[in-house]
C-alpha cells in the first residue's frame, strides 16, 4: 500500500494516496474538475489545459491530470480558472464549423453547455478536408477533431497498433490512419479502442449512424462477452423500441479488462439480430424434411425419441455434447439432465480445453 | 509465452502483456510462427510444430546443469523431483537445436533467464494442448514451473489461457464424463452417492464416453442418440468427413442452437431454437476463474427460447422429477450448495465485480492464485512428472512434404457461425488463407493471394496462399473457422490417450496450385 499524503483542496484538508493523479483525489473529495484530453486508459499526458488548478508555489497553473498529489500541497480549482476554461471551450468551438455531427455523446459540447460558453465566431479556415474509410465500422469526421490526440495515444501506448497518425498542422491538421490507407490497410484490428477514447464522437461507429434514437436514451446492461475466456466486461446499449443493440461501450473500472475490448466483443454483436436465427422448433416428419411446430410437439417428440433409445439400447446409447457457449448455469443443467433423466455420464463437449 | 497467439487468441489480455513491456517486462515468444508477439519480445525460439517438450525439457537441462533450481521449494513443496532430473539430463540444449530447430545459445539464455528472474510466469493454449502428446507439454512446462518455485505469488505459475468463452465454466458445471460438478470425480462411490441423495434418483455408475468416444460410438452404434447444444462437431472436430458419416448413423439427434447449419438441416430429427448470451441471466467463468454475471439484455427472438429453460422443459417432458427452477439463479444455488469451491459464491456478491474459485464460504475473498503456498494437492507437494519427447503421429514426408499447423484468428470464433455473419469484421479476413514462406510459394510457383489446394491422406480444401515469413520454410499455417473449407477435413483424430484432445496441430499435407486467382464459386 502506498503511504498517504495530507493536502489542502480548496481551503479544506484533504488526504490522497501519494502520487493519486490531482484529478482522481479532488473527485474523491467531490470536486469535480472537467477533463478533455484526459482518459483513465493512457497515460498522464496534459495536453489541452482544460483541466488546470492553481497549485502554491507554482508560477502557474498545472493541469489536474497530469500532476501527482504531493504532502502539503495546497491546490485551489476556483480562484481564476472558471474563466479560462470558457476561454479555452470558445476557442475550440471556433475551429469547428460542425463541433457535434450527427448528435453523437461530445464532451466538449457538454462542456461548453456547464460553461455557457458558446463560439464567438467561426474562423474562416474551420471546414477541414473531409475522411472517407471503406472499413464499415468506424468512420472519422474531422469538422469534430479537437485533436486531443486520445485516439493516437490508444493506437501506441495499449494497442500498439501503431495505425493512426496526426496530419497536417495547423487548421489543416487531423487524424488518419497512418499513410493515408483505410483503416483496412493497416495493423488497425478493428479493436475501437480508438474510438472508445474519442472525446467528441469524431471517431464514430459507422453502422450507428441511420439509428433514430439518441445515444443518450439507450438502455445499457452491463454483461460478460461471450466470444473468449478473458471475460471482458461489457455494456449492450439497447434501443427501448426496437429492441436491438445499437452499440458496446465498457468503463475503465471494469474489471479484466479496464475498459478495453477487441474486434470481436466491440463489434460482432450483430449476429444476435441476424435475420437466420432460430425462431421456431421443428421436428422432421415423415417426408425427411424439417417443419416448424409448437414446443409442446417438439419437446414431446424430442422426449420419446431419447425414452425410446434409452428403451431399446439402455442410457449408454445417448451422448450429450454441451457447449462453452453456454452459461455455467445451463451446463450444469445440461449435464444434470444427463445424468438424472437419461441416466449416462457421456456428457462432454468439442471445446473440453 | 508458449504455443499461445495471445493478440489473436485473448486480445485484451495481450493489452496487459503489451503494457508489462511498455514497463519493462522481458517476453519470450515460443511458438513456431513470427506472431505479432514476437515484436516486442526480447527472442522468438521458432520451434518446429510438436517439439515443445524437447525445448522445455532442454530448458531444465540447462537450469539443472548451472544449479539454477529452488532447492529449497523442490524440497520442501515437491516431490519425485529426481526421476525428471535423471530424464532431463539426456536433453541437451545442443540436440535440442536439431529437432526444436531452436539455437542452442537461446535456450541457454532462456532458461537462465527464466530461473533466475522472481516474477516469471509461463503462459500457453490450445498450441500446446492440441498435440496428441498434449499432456506431455503441460507436465513438462509443469516441471519447469515446480523447479524453479515460480508459483503461488504475483505473475508466476503456469497459466493456462483458456480458449473459449466459458470453457472453465462448463468443465467447472460438470459437463465432462469423469466429473460431477465441481470436480468431484464420478469413479467415487462416495461422491455418486451424494448427489443421489441431492437429486433425489440414482445417478449412474458406469463410465460415461469422452467426445472422442462419443464420435467412435456414432460409428460403430454405441451411441444411438446425440443431444448437441450450441455444438458443430463437424466444424470443430478433426477429421470432419468421418464425423459427418458417424452422424449420418445415429437414429436421433436433437440440436439446440441459434442457427441451422448443413449437418443439422439434412440430419437432425429436433431443432430447438436457442438463446444468444445477450438473451438470459448467468455467469461465464473467464481464464482467471472468475465467476461474471451474464445479464438478459433482450428477449428471445419469436419464439426462442433461453437455454436453461429448454433444458428443463426436457427435463420435465422426460419424466424427470426436478424442482422447479425459476431462474437460473436456482440452478447456481444448487450447484453451489453441491461443489465446495464454489460454495462462497452467489449471485448477489457478484454484482459488481466477479469473484475467483475457491471460494469456500460466503466470507471467503477468492482466490487470485492458486498454488499457494504449495502445491494444492492433498499432500501439499507439487509431483514432478518425467516426460519423454514423442514425435508427432504424422511426419512429413515425399508424398505430403509440408507440415501443416492450424488455430485461430483474430477475426472468427471457432465454427465462426456467430462472427461470419458480422459484415464489418468478415472485410478485414474474407476467404480461407494458408500462410507459407516465400522460399516455398516460389518453388511451387504461387504468388501472394493465389488459389491453392490442399491435400492430407484424408481430405483436401483450397484456400488463398497468404504468403509470408510468418511460418518458417516446409510449415504452412491456416485458421479453423472457414465453412466453406473446413480445415479439420485435413487433420486427424489420434488423440492424446489420457485426455483424449484431438491433434489438431500438426497433419502432413501437399500443395497444389490452382492456377486460378478467383474464388472456387465463381470459377
Ligand atoms: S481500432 Fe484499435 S487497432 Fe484500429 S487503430 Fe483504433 S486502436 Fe488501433
Ligand atoms: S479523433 Fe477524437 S480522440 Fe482523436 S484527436 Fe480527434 S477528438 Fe481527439
Ligand atoms: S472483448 Fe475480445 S478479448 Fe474481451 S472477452 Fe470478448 S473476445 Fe475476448
Ligand atoms: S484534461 Fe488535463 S490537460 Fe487535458
Amino acid at each position: 500500500m502506498s503511504s498517504m499524503v495530507r493536502f489542502t483542496l480548496d481551503g479544506r484538508e484533504a488526504s490522497a494516496p501519494e502520487g493519486e493523479l490531482l484529478v482522481h483525489a479532488a473527485a474523491r473529495h467531490g470536486v469535480f474538475i472537467p477533463t478533455l484530453c484526459h482518459d483513465d486508459k493512457l497515460d498522464p499526458y496534459g495536453g489541452c489545459r482544460m483541466c488546470v488548478v492553481g497549485v502554491e508555489g507554482s508560477p502557474r497553473p498545472l493541469p489536474a491530470c497530469a500532476t501527482r498529489v504531493a504532502e502539503g500541497m495546497v491546490v485551489s480549482t476556483n480562484s481564476n480558472v472558471p474563466a479560462f476554461r470558457k476561454t479555452l471551450t470558445e476557442m475550440l468551438l471556433a475551429e469547428h464549423l460542425d463541433p457535434n455531427p450527427g448528435g453523437r455523446p461530445n464532451e466538449l459540447t457538454d462542456l461548453a453547455a456547464d460553461l455557457d460558453a458558446e463560439a464567438p465566431f467561426i474562423l474562416p479556415d474551420a471546414k477541414r478536408k473531409e475522411y472517407e474509410d471503406r472499413n464499415r465500422l468506424m468512420g472519422y469526421t474531422p469538422d469534430a477533431c479537437i485533436l486531443c490526440n486520445r485516439c493516437v495515444r490508444y493506437t501506441q501506448e495499449v494497442m500498439q497498433c501503431s495505425a493512426l497518425s496526426l496530419e497536417g498542422r495547423g487548421p489543416h491538421a487531423r487524424i488518419v490512419p497512418t499513410w493515408e490507407r483505410s483503416w483496412l490497410d493497416t495493423e488497425c484490428e478493428l479493436c475501437g479502442g480508438c474510438l472508445s477514447v474519442c472525446p467528441t464522437g469524431a471517431i464514430f461507429e459507422k453502422f450507428l449512424e441511420g439509428t433514430e434514437q439518441p445515444e443518450r436514451e439507450l438502455v445499457k446492461t452491463k454483461t460478460t462477452c461471450t466470444f473468449c475466456g478473458v471475460g471482458c466486461q461489457l455494456d449492450l446499449n439497447v434501443d427501448p423500441e426496437t429492441n436491438r443493440i445499437v452499440k458496446v461501450t465498457s468503463e475503465p473500472h471494469y474489471v479484466s479488462n479496464e475498459g478495453n475490448l477487441c474486434v470481436k466483443g466491440r463489434f460482432a454483436f450483430n449476429f444476435v439480430h441476424h435475420p437466420d436465427r432460430l425462431t421456431k422448433p421443428m421436428v422432421r416428419r415423415e417426408d425427411g424434411e424439417l417443419h416448424e411446430t409448437s414446443w409442446e410437439d417438439a419437446l414431446q417428440v424430442a422426449a420419446d425419441g431419447l425414452n425410446r433409445v434409452k428403451a431399446e439400447h439402455g442410457p449408454q446409447a445417448i451422448g450429450f455434447l454441451a457447449s462453452a457457449r453456454l452459461t455455467m448455469e445451463e451446463n450444469f443443467l445440461i449435464q444434470k439432465l444427463a445424468r438424472s433423466v437419461v441416466g449416462t455420464n457421456s456428457i462432454h463437449s468439442c471445446e473440453a480445453t | 509465452m508458449i504455443g499461445s497467439n495471445t493478440t489473436e487468441a485473448h486480445p485484451v489480455l495481450a493489452l496487459r502483456m503489451k503494457k508489462a513491456a511498455r514497463k519493462g517486462a522481458t517476453i519470450v515468444v515460443a511458438d513456431p510462427r513470427k506472431i505479432w508477439l514476437t515484436k516486442l519480445a526480447k527472442r522468438h525460439l521458432q520451434l518446429r510444430p510438436g517439439s515443445d517438450v524437447w525445448l522445455v525439457n532442454a530448458m531444465m537441462h540447462v537450469i539443472l546443469k548451472e544449479g539454477l533450481q529452488d532447492e529449497e521449494y523442490i524440497r520442501e513443496h515437491t516431490e519425485d523431483f529426481e526421476a525428471v532430473a535423471e530424464v532431463v539430463s539426456r536433453y541437451t540444449p545442443e540436440e535440442a537445436e536439431k529437432v526444436t530447430g531452436v539455437p542452442a545459445a537461446d535456450i541457454v539464455a532462456t532458461a537462465r533467464e527464466y530461473a533466475t528472474e522472481k516474477h516469471a510466469a509461463v503462459f500457453y493454449t490450445l498450441g500446446i494442448t492440441e498435440h496428441a502428446c498434449a499432456v506431455d507439454n503441460i507436465w513438462s512446462l509443469s516441471n519447469l514451473v515446480l523447479m524453479t518455485g515460480h508459483l503461488g505469488y504475483e505473475s508466476t505459475g503456469l497459466n493456462a489461457l483458456r480458449g473459449q468463452n466459458n470453457v472453465q465454466g462448463l468443465n467447472d458445471a460438470g459437463a465432462n464424463p469423469a466429473y460431477f460438478p465441481g470436480y468431484q470425480p464420478a469413479d467415487s462411490a462416495e461422491i455418486r452417492q451424494k448427489f443421489s441423495e441431492a437429486w433425489g434418483v440414482e445417478v449412474p455408475e458406469t463410465p460415461g464416453y469422452r467426445l472422442d468416444q462419443i464420435m467412435s460410438g456414432l460409428h460403430d452404434g454405441r451411441i444411438r442418440a446425440l443431444y448437441l447444444i450450441g455444438e458443430n462437431p463437424a466444424q470443430t472436430e478433426p477429421n470432419a468427413h468421418h464425423v459427418m458419416e458417424g452422424l449420418e448413423h445415429v437414429d436421433f439427434l436433437i440440436t439446440q442452437d441459434l442457427f441451422l447449419n448443413d449437418m443439422t438441416e439434412r440430419l437432425a430429427d429436433v431443432v430447438f431454437p436457442a438463446s444468444s448470451f445477450a438473451e438470459k441471466d448467468g455467469t461465464f467463468t473467464n481464464t482467471e476463474r472468475r465467476v461474471n454475471r451474464v445479464r438478459k439484455a433482450l428477449p428471445c427472438p419469436g419464439e426462442a427460447r433461453e437455454d436453461w429453460q429448454i433444458v428443463v422443459d426436457m427435463a420435465k417432458a422426460m419424466g424427470g422429477n426436478w424442482p422447479e427452477y425459476r431462474t437460473p439463479e436456482d440452478a447456481w444455488n444448487e450447484f453451489a450448495d453441491l461443489a465446495p469451491f464454489w460454495t462462497g459464491i452467489r449471485y448477489d456478491r457478484i454484482e459488481e465485480v466477479g469473484l475467483q474459485w475457491p471460494c469456500t464460504d460466503r466470507d471467503h475473498p477468492g482466490t487470485p492464485y492458486l498454488h499457494a503456498p504449495s502445491p494444492s494437492r492433498p499432500n501439499g507437494k507439487g509431483k514432478f512428472y518425467p516426460v519423454e519427447y514423442q514425435p508427432p503421429i504424422e511426419q512429413p514426408d515425399s508424398e505430403y512434404p509440408f507440415v501443416l499447423s492450424t488455430g485461430r484468428t483474430l477475426y472468427h470464433y471457432n465454427s465462426a457461425t456467430m462472427t461470419m455473419r458480422e459484415e464489418g469484421v468478415v472485410q478485414k479476413q474474407e476467404d480461407p488463407f494458408v500462410e507459407m514462406h516465400p522460399d516455398d510459394a516460389a518453388a511451387l510457383g504461387v504468388q501472394d493471394g493465389d488459389w491453392v489446394r490442399l491435400v492430407s491422406r484424408r481430405g483436401e480444401l483450397e484456400a488463398r496462399a497468404a504468403v509470408g515469413e510468418r511460418v518458417y520454410p516446409g510449415l504452412v499455417w491456416m485458421a479453423l473457422h472457414f465453412a466453406q473449407a473446413k480445415v479439420n477435413w485435413l487433420t486427424h483424430d489420434v488423440g492424446d490417450p489420457l485426455i483424449g484432445t484431438p491433434e489438431y496441430k500438426t497433419s502432413a499435407i501437399r500443395i497444389e496450385p490452382v492456377g486460378s486467382a478467383l474464388k472456387p464459386a465463381a470459377r
